[in-house]
This record gives C-alpha cells, sequence and structure tokens, in this order.
C-alpha cells in the first residue's frame, strides 16, 4: 500500500510540474465565466440554467479532456523515459504500479473537480444573485415523478412502435396515475408537463389543445384544463401543491380537445415535479456523475497504456470520448444504412421498402453491423450527462448518480484485469 | 541450491521480435555462466554484443525466449528478491522534475525503507557520489555524468546484496571513473557481488575478479583476467637509468640465451594515469566543478 501511494502522489507531482493540468483547468475556467455574456432570450431563469448548464458542459469537456490527455501519456512516457524500467527493477509488483498510476490520476481529478466545480459553483449563485427574479427559488432543483402506471384507451387507440396514439373528441384518452408525492414543504409547486407527439388531419398549425383532468383520489378535487401542446413545447400545467392535500397520488387524465388531432404518447410523456431540493445537494451529485466519466476514462486509458505507444494511446481515447458522446448517432446511422426494411411512421401508415443486392450486403456488413456492435461496446457517455437535468431544473435522483457510477465500475471491472495481464507481460525493453 | 552462486544462466537465449512478430534479432545465445557470491564479474563485448540484453533477462524486464536465469537463486520474477538487488541502467533517465533527494527519497520508499534510515542514507549516498554541491537541483539540469552518479547512488539506495551496473563508467570524467571504480572495489570488500558490463576493456580491466566476453550474442570466452590475459612465454622488464650502449649490451646477452627481443621503448604513463596525476596537483588550489 505505501509503494501505491508513493507512486500515485509522484504521478501527481509530475502531473502538476508539468503544467498541462493547468492549461485546461484555465480553457475550463474561461468556458465557464464565458457562460454569463451568453445572450438569453427570455427571463433571468433562463440565464441562469445557460449558466449551470454551459458550466456542467464546459467541466465534462474540458475536465474529460485533461483526465484523457494526462492520464494516456503517464505510462508510456515514463517508459519511453525508462523511469518505468527502473521502478520495475525494484520490488514493486506491477499490479501495484498500475493501482499507483490510477490513485494518482484521481488526485488530478479531484484537484480538477475541486477547482472548475468550485468556480462554476461560485458563478452560478453570482448569477443567481444578479438576476432578479420574483419568487424565492431560483436555483431549482425540483423532484421529478414518473408515472406508475398509464394506459390508454378509446377505439382511437393505437400502438406504432413504442408510441400509443390517440385522438380528440372522445374517441380516446389516456390515464397516468402517480404515487409517493411528498415534500416537506405543502406550499411548493406542483407542476404537471406534457410532452406528446402530435399530428391533425386539419390544416396544421403546429400546436393543438389538450385537455388535462387532474384528479386527488382521497379528496376527490377535480381540476380541468385546456393546454397548448406543440411540436417542440411541452405543455405546462402549474398546480399549487395545497391541491395534493390529504394525499400523496394524482391521477392525470388528457386526451386532444377536437376530433382529427392526435397525441403520440410513450411511458415518460407525461411528468409531475413537485417539491424543490437543494441545489447545492444537486450540484455536487451532477460532480460525481462528471467524475465517474473521468473514472471511466483514466480506465480506459490506462488500458491503453500498457499496450499502445504514447500518440497512438492519445488517439485511441480520444476516439473513445468521441464515439461514445454519438453512440445515439451511430445507431441512427446504423438504421439509416439499414436499407432491408425502412420504416416511415405517419399516422397509421407503416411502409417497408425491401431492397437487397450484393453493394448493400456489402455495406451492411463493413459498416453497418461493426458501427453497430461499437456503438454497444464502447461506453455511452450520455449516462453521464448531466446538463439536462439542470437546464429543467430536476433534481438528480440518487440511482442515476449510482447508476452512473456502476456504469464506470462495471467497465472497470473489464478492463483493469486486462491491463494488469497486458502489463505484467510488457516487456521494458 | 550452491549457496556460493549469485547469479546462475542456463541457455539463456533472447530474441526479439518484431511488431508483428516476424523479423527475429537473436540478442542472446545460449548463455551459460556462473557468478559467485563477492566477486566483481565484468561482462564485456562491442556494443549490439547482447549484454544488456542479458542484464534485462537477470532483473526481469524483459523475458527469456529460452532457458531460464536464477539470481539469488529465485527466477527472475519473484518480486522480493528484488530487495537485495540494486541496478543501474544504461540511460539513467528519472523523473525530471524532482531533484537528487527527492528521486532517491523516491526509490527508497519503494523500498519501504524507514523516513530516518532514508535520510541518512541519501546524505552518505550523495556524498559518495560526489553530488553535494547539486542535491537540490532538479535532474534535468544535470549532465550526463551527474545523472549517471546519481544513478549510481540511486542503484544502492537499498543496500543491495547484488549490484547490476549497465556501463558504470559511460558519460563520466576519468576522476568519476576512478570514483566510480573506487566505490565498486570498496562494495566488494563489503562482500557483495557487483555484476557490471561495459566496452571499455581498461575500466574492466583493473577491477573485475571474471570477466565474459560476448560477441554477437554468443559467450566467446570467459575466465579470471589472469587467465585470458597472461602468455607464460612472455617477459616485461621495468628498468630506470639505463644508458643506451647497456640497452644494446642486454639485447644481445638476450640473444645469446635464445631470446627474442620483442620490443624495446619508453615507458609510458596511461593517459588516464597522467589525468589523474594532474587532478591531483590540482586539488589542493580548487574544487573542479564537474
Ligand atoms: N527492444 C529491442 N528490440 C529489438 N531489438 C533489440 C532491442 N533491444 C536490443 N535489441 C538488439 O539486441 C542486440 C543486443 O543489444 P544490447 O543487449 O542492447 O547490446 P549491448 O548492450 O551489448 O550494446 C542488438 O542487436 C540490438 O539491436
Ligand atoms: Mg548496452
Amino acid at each position: 500500500m505505501q509503494q501505491i501511494l508513493v507512486i500515485a502522489k509522484q504521478t501527481f507531482k509530475e502531473a502538476v510540474r508539468n503544467k498541462i493540468m493547468f492549461v485546461f483547468i484555465i480553457l475550463g475556467l474561461i468556458t465557464i465565466c464565458c457562460s454569463v455574456f451568453m445572450p438569453v432570450v427570455g427571463d433571468g431563469i433562463e440565464k441562469i440554467k445557460i449558466v449551470e448548464s454551459m458550466c456542467f458542459r464546459s467541466i465534462t469537456f474540458f475536465g474529460t479532456l485533461a483526465a484523457i490527455l494526462l492520464s494516456a501519456s503517464s505510462i508510456p512516457t515514463d517508459i519511453a523515459n525508462r523511469v518505468l524500467c527502473t521502478v520495475t527493477t525494484k520490488p514493486v509488483q506491477r499490479t501495484n504500479i498500475i493501482f499507483g498510476k490510477i490513485i494518482g490520476f484521481t488526485y488530478i481529478i479531484g484537484v480538477l473537480l475541486v477547482i472548475m466545480g468550485g468556480a462554476g459553483y461560485a458563478l452560478i449563485k453570482f448569477t443567481a444573485l444578479k438576476q432578479s427574479v420574483q419568487g424565492n427559488n431560483k436555483l431549482l432543483a425540483r423532484e421529478k415523478f414518473d408515472p406508475y402506471t398509464s394506459q390508454v384507451t378509446g377505439e382511437s387507440a393505437k400502438k406504432i412502435g413504442d408510441v400509443s396514439w390517440i385522438e380528440g373528441g372522445g374517441k380516446g384518452t389516456s390515464v397516468w396515475k402517480f404515487k409517493g408525492l411528498h415534500s416537506k414543504n405543502r406550499k411548493d409547486d406542483l407542476d404537471i408537463e406534457a410532452d406528446f407527439l402530435i399530428e391533425s388531419k386539419k390544416r396544421f398549425t403546429g400546436k393543438i389543445p389538450v385537455n388535462i383532468k387532474v384528479v386527488n383520489p382521497y379528496t376527490v378535487k377535480v381540476l380541468t384544463e385546456s393546454i397548448e401542446v406543440s411540436r417542440n413545447k411541452p405543455g405546462l400545467l402549474k398546480l399549487g401543491g395545497e391541491f395534493l392535500e390529504g394525499s400523496e397520488e394524482l391521477t392525470i387524465v388528457v386526451s386532444p380537445e377536437n376530433p382529427g388531432d392526435f397525441i403520440g404518447i410513450s411511458s415518460d410523456s407525461l411528468k409531475v415535479f413537485f417539491g424543490n431540493k437543494s441545489f447545492e445537494y444537486n450540484f455536487l451529485k451532477g460532480l460525481t456523475i462528471i467524475s465517474s466519466q473521468f473514472l471511466l476514462m483514466v480506465i480506459i486509458a490506462v488500458l491503453g497504456s500498457t499496450f499502445l505507444s504514447l500518440p497512438v494511446n492519445i488517439l485511441f481515447c480520444l476516439f473513445i470520448f468521441f464515439c461514445g458522446s454519438i453512440t445515439d448517432f451511430m445507431r441512427d446511422l446504423s438504421t439509416v444504412i439499414n436499407v432491408f426494411e425502412t420504416h416511415e411512421h405517419v399516422y397509421g401508415i407503416s411502409t417497408v421498402l425491401k431492397e437487397t443486392n450484393a453493394f448493400m450486403v456489402f455495406l451492411d456488413y463493413v459498416i453497418r453491423k461493426p458501427i453497430l456492435l461499437l456503438s454497444y461496446i464502447l461506453p455511452d457517455l450520455k449516462n453521464f450527462s448531466v446538463g439536462k437535468y439542470f437546464i429543467d431544473g430536476i433534481n438528480i435522483p440518487y440511482k442515476t448518480v449510482f447508476m452512473s457510477f456502476g456504469y464506470a465500475a462495471l467497465y472497470t471491472f473489464f478492463c483493469l484485469p486486462i491491463s494488469f495481464v497486458v502489463f505484467k507481460r510488457r516487456e521494458m525493453a | 541450491m550452491d549457496n556460493d552462486i549469485a547469479i546462475k544462466t542456463e541457455n539463456l537465449t533472447k530474441a526479439y521480435r518484431s511488431f508483428w512478430g516476424r523479423k527475429k534479432i537473436l540478442a542472446l545465445d545460449k548463455l551459460n555462466i556462473d557468478i559467485k557470491r563477492g566477486e566483481i564479474f565484468g561482462l564485456l563485448g562491442p556494443n549490439g554484443s547482447g549484454k544488456t540484453t542479458t542484464l534485462k533477462l537477470l532483473l526481469g524486464l524483459v523475458f527469456p525466449t529460452e532457458g531460464r536465469a536464477l539470481v539469488l537463486g529465485k527466477t527472475t520474477n519473484d518480486v522480493a528478491v528484488k530487495n537485495r538487488i540494486g541496478f543501474l541502467p544504461e540511460e539513467s533517465c528519472f523523473y525530471r522534475f524532482l531533484n537528487a533527494d527527492e528521486i532517491l527519497d523516491f526509490y527508497g520508499q519503494l523500498f519501504r525503507i524507514s523516513g530516518k534510515e532514508r535520510k541518512t542514507r541519501i546524505d552518505r549516498l550523495v556524498e559518495q557520489v560526489g553530488l553535494g554541491f547539486a542535491r537540490k537541483r532538479p535532474l534535468r539540469q544535470y549532465s550526463k555524468g551527474m545523472l549517471r552518479r546519481i544513478g549510481i547512488a540511486q542503484a544502492l539506495i537499498n543496500d543491495p546484496d547484488l549490484i547490476i551496473l549497465d556501463e558504470p563508467t559511460s558519460g563520466l570524467d576519468p576522476i568519476g571513473t576512478r570514483e566510480t571504480k573506487d566505490i565498486i572495489v570498496s562494495l566488494k570488500e563489503q562482500g557483495k557481488t557487483v555484476l557490471l558490463c561495459s566496452h571499455l576493456l581498461s575500466d574492466v580491466q583493473d577491477i573485475c575478479d571474471r570477466v565474459a566476453i560476448l560477441d554477437k550474442g554468443k559467450l566467446q570466452i570467459s575466465g579470471t583476467i589472469d587467465e585470458l590475459l597472461s602468455s607464460k612465454d612472455v617477459v616485461e622488464m621495468l628498468i630506470r637509468n639505463l644508458s643506451d650502449e647497456a640497452i644494446t649490451e642486454v639485447e644481445t646477452f638476450v640473444r645469446e640465451k635464445h631470446g627474442e627481443v620483442i620490443s624495446v621503448k619508453n615507458s609510458s604513463d596511461t593517459l588516464e594515469g597522467l589525468f589523474l596525476k594532474i587532478y591531483a596537483a590540482n586539488i589542493g588550489n580548487s574544487k573542479t566543478d564537474i
């Protein structure tokens, strides 16, 4: 253990004296600060959200870049300099060298997070103070609730893929049930957000009226309201927390107002927000998730270090970082290339085009399948993106924090033993 | 296990492969040597003859293609045995940002030497290799010779029983060479085993008990220096104050006795000896910077 810590300390020292680390910290700080000058449409809340998400994006981007460059270069540089050659002639297990390096990198990541996170937090607080917004809470960390059941009924109900469609005018309704809606403060906001796909048989204006009926099953209090839902902006219904009086449950019934209008519903189309959690905790949770992404990249960089040369390893890690950030795109790409079955979803219509020739088969095996495979093997960095929580002002569930950590741990579990074996067999020639 | 043997190699062979595993370079071919405890053993040979490869095989830095090596009775992938070995690599490269004290402390900690003990050893070693004046300078400002010296100090930090030195005198000035040789001899006096390799024959000649000569990865010859160099039928005489006529008389006498005069010349010092004399004369006046 002493040896591991000695190597960790040395790794950290080397990084500090190299000063590369500070270049990234400074670049990160500059982008964080730039967010203050971003032009914003909308009210002060919007401004705060921009600063928050910019802050997390730049910490994620520059932090990951720094983590990659430092950890991908450390071991190959030491091997090229013959330092590791000398270290391995000392009574140190090679696995301990790797452990020491990894712990050294986590020190570095820690410093990165403290400096950039601290600056980001200060800036967010400062922005929040400067924005004169009515209402007391400007830094939101709303608790988000998903329905425990949702069902679609009526003659028009039709399921295409993952989406269920219903028509308005009494021809279909969807019912959503929520439970466990609790908050310390009954006065908290209770918001309902409806994010539907929409289609219309009529001349289409881009938004349609939707009826929402909210029921408190205990007090049997009912509220019916019509809201506008458009293509890219979810409908919003604000209720006071008092509506939930005596109950922690809510039933919501949704249907389009007019016949000829359709809404497409998936299981997460309707969300309820109730209660505001501590922004500070939420910020820390965000940083924790980001740090698990850093850790993941460190593990991959160490794996690469055990058999790749310095430039190749850096390219390898940047490639994984890049692909990991666009896994969705890669999957989409592979569906585009997949010309054997092309589905076109228009309401009620699904066309299947079939076409086969040698070139397509070639394309399928050489490009589509590898891309698809890669998109599943490579770490999906989407799992670590926290910007969306801060843009929407949502409290990050603890489950998400654990999941992202677990995701990084999973890769560690597979990559680390490989690193050990490869490094053990590596010749320090 | 023979307790007198510090290092034993059995058919030790190393073939380096190119990246694709194709082209092979036979760097070492079936080496069999025994190195006894307490002796200074010199591994000689021209550049590229496989000396460094041999040392790396002994230290487990590269793995043998064939055969095996026992170091202090253990195979090379035994980590614990490295507690008793000190190694000076061919190119001493260290963390460039550390200074002499820090790098020695770093290696000392890898040996789990206690803090107090580390401090005394570092103080002693830094003085011993003559770097007292540059202890706090970062290593990237060191000259090649200074790096060699810190390399030697590093190899001795764990007070090893077996010291393996790869070209210990390369890059050193004659004084450094002399001092290094003195350190090596004093190690032997403390009962330690030294294995060194060099392509500088004169270095090795003065101090090695036994040598082995490698060429193109093959062991050419091995034995004590005397065994290898003495030729029983040649006699050397060093004579002072002899006139030219007297020399002619001696030559005639030798011929009468059926001897053959191979050469007659004035005695000359080695360059190394001359340099050392000059240094010794100056030493009182000024402290030479290295
Ligand atoms: N890492 C390596 N990869 C391939 N060939 C090598 C490597 N190291 C040494 N060699 C080759 O092995 C031979 C012996 O090298 P080396 O042991 O370093 O010689 P020496 O130390 O006697 O000068 C040389 O021909 C050299 O080119
Ligand atoms: Mg060599």
